[in-house]
């Protein structure tokens, strides 16, 4: 292993899990965020040398059996995913909060994933994600009755809480 | 790749020295690497080998002892010293420096002792550690010495680190009863940015003695004269701590701000923090 072989390089180069991406490369923008041990560090100030020993949680572990997880179903759900760039690392941001803190308040969760940049969605969808994952809300499809109506409505009040209040 | 540099991880610092005195090239010490990897991949720094610090135990180790005074070893990432409960309680001001530094991703890596060994005259976790009187060990083969913060800062990004140290620990002493602290942080915006001027104080109640220290206002990060409060008036206080910060300050104008502006601002921060920590009533 090549002691100048950062982790995003390991990960993509030499694993071909590309579900990582690379946005600044000096850990200013988050799009590398994976979860060291745990905790969520931006993979290109990481050296692969330096992991040994630990466990690497990337996006590719997000889904499982092809079912997407709630996070990502989130995202899917609130249109939190535009070009899709900052998604992986908004994921692992959102996963490593959710992990210590299964729920956090609407600042827990900005301060969580201020370290996440994002140049399409203006962040109000990417908060409302992470609120419904947080919410253990199914999302669900069309239904406005019943319970899954319920749901949906919940859903709605949420995104458009998130809108009035801006995502501050 | 970043480089073609050799990784090394000790396990004791008597390791880690050796490595560091050794003949195999200039070494750098890696602790968070988030400043260390970036001037690596920047081309400003070229080291041979990388000293890889954060499986020695010694260096690991957070502790605040039953007087409330602080251990910080150079391999503690800051969100750890964030999230203890008895350093929020006790030195709040020093959690606000902590916080203010880049993002959540960072602050797992990233350690006190590195933002200020990189010698920043805006090092964020410099002000507070100055004005609580903080001092640095640092450790080589040749021996272990202990040094007051404010001798760490030599120059702009210069310490006086002999290239065969380790800075292994900050020790921070047992906080007056009631000791308020505070951390004020000018930036361009709101998140991840570098100070444009800084501020931190502490205000010990029982001996009524103000300290303040400030930041990217001069080549090394400035503590200044203690002030003692006694029965003065807050605006006699403030204006005591304005003319110290202007006759102490030598700020530049660079990318981030102006000379002007740093004149302007830091003034108003040291009122801030005055009046702050002089409250009536005041928690820590």
């Amino acid at each position: 292993m090549p002691s100048g072989l950062t982790l995003i390089e390991f990960l993509r180069d030499r694993l071909y899990l590309t579900g990582t991406k690379e946005g600044c490369g000096i850990g200013e923008c988050g799009a590398c965020t994976v979860l060291l041990d745990e905790k969520p560090v931006t993979a290109c100030l990481v050296l692969a040398v330096e992991v040994d020993g630990c466990t690497v949680d990337t996006v590719e572990g997000e889904a499982t059996d092809g079912q997407l997880s709630d996070l990502q179903k989130a995202f899917v759900e609130t249109g939190a995913v535009q070009c899709g760039f900052c998604t992986p690392g908004m994921i692992m941001s959102a996963r490593g909060l959710l992990r210590r803190n299964p729920t956090p308040s609407d600042n827990e969760i900005i301060e969580a994933m201020a370290g996440n940049l994002c140049r399409c969605t203006g962040y109000e969808a990417i908060l409302a994600a992470v609120r419904l994952a947080a919410a253990a809300v199914q999302p669900v499809a069309e239904p406005l009755t019943g319970e899954t109506g319920t749901e949906r409505r919940r859903f709605l009040r949420g995104v458009e809480s998130t809108r009035k209040d801006g995502w501050r | 790749m970043l480089g073609r540099f050799d990784y090394q991880r000790p396990s004791t610092l008597p390791e880690a020295g050796r490595l560091l005195a050794g003949n195999d090239g200039p070494a750098a010490i890696l602790a968070g690497g988030t400043d260390l990897l970036v001037d690596i991949r920047g081309r400003r720094h070229d080291p041979r080998i990388l000293v890889d610090i954060k499986r020695i135990d010694a260096l690991r180790r957070l502790n605040v002892d039953s007087a409330g005074a602080l251990t910080i070893g150079a391999a503690v990432p800051l969100n750890e010293m964030i999230e203890r409960a008895a350093i929020r309680r006790t030195l709040p001001g020093l959690v606000q420096a902590a916080e203010s530094i880049a993002t959540y991703q960072l602050r797992n890596r990233a350690t006190a002792v590195g933002n200020l060994c990189n010698g920043s005259p805006a090092a964020d976790m410099a002000p507070i550690l100055l004005a609580l009187g903080a001092h640095l060990v640092a450790w080589s083969q040749r021996g272990e010495r202990t040094m007051p913060l404010s001798s760490l800062f030599v120059g702009v990004k210069k310490t006086a680190l002999a290239p065969d140290e380790i800075a292994a620990e900050l020790r921070v002493p047992a906080p007056e009863p009631g000791l308020r602290s505070r951390f004020l942080k000018q930036q361009r915006l709101r998140g991840h940015d570098l100070a444009v001027a800084s501020a931190a104080g502490t205000y010990a109640p029982t001996t009524g003695v103000l300290r303040l220290a400030v930041g990217s206002c001069a080549p090394t990060p400035l503590l200044l004269e203690p002030i003692e409060v006694g029965r003065s008036s807050k605006a006699v206080v403030e204006e005591k701590a304005v003319r110290a910060v202007q006759a102490a300050m030598q700020p530049i104008s660079d990318t981030r701000a102006s000379a002007d502006y740093r004149r302007t601002v830091l003034p108003v921060l040291v009122k801030r923090l005055v009046s702050d920590l002089l409250a009536e009533g005041g928690a820590p």
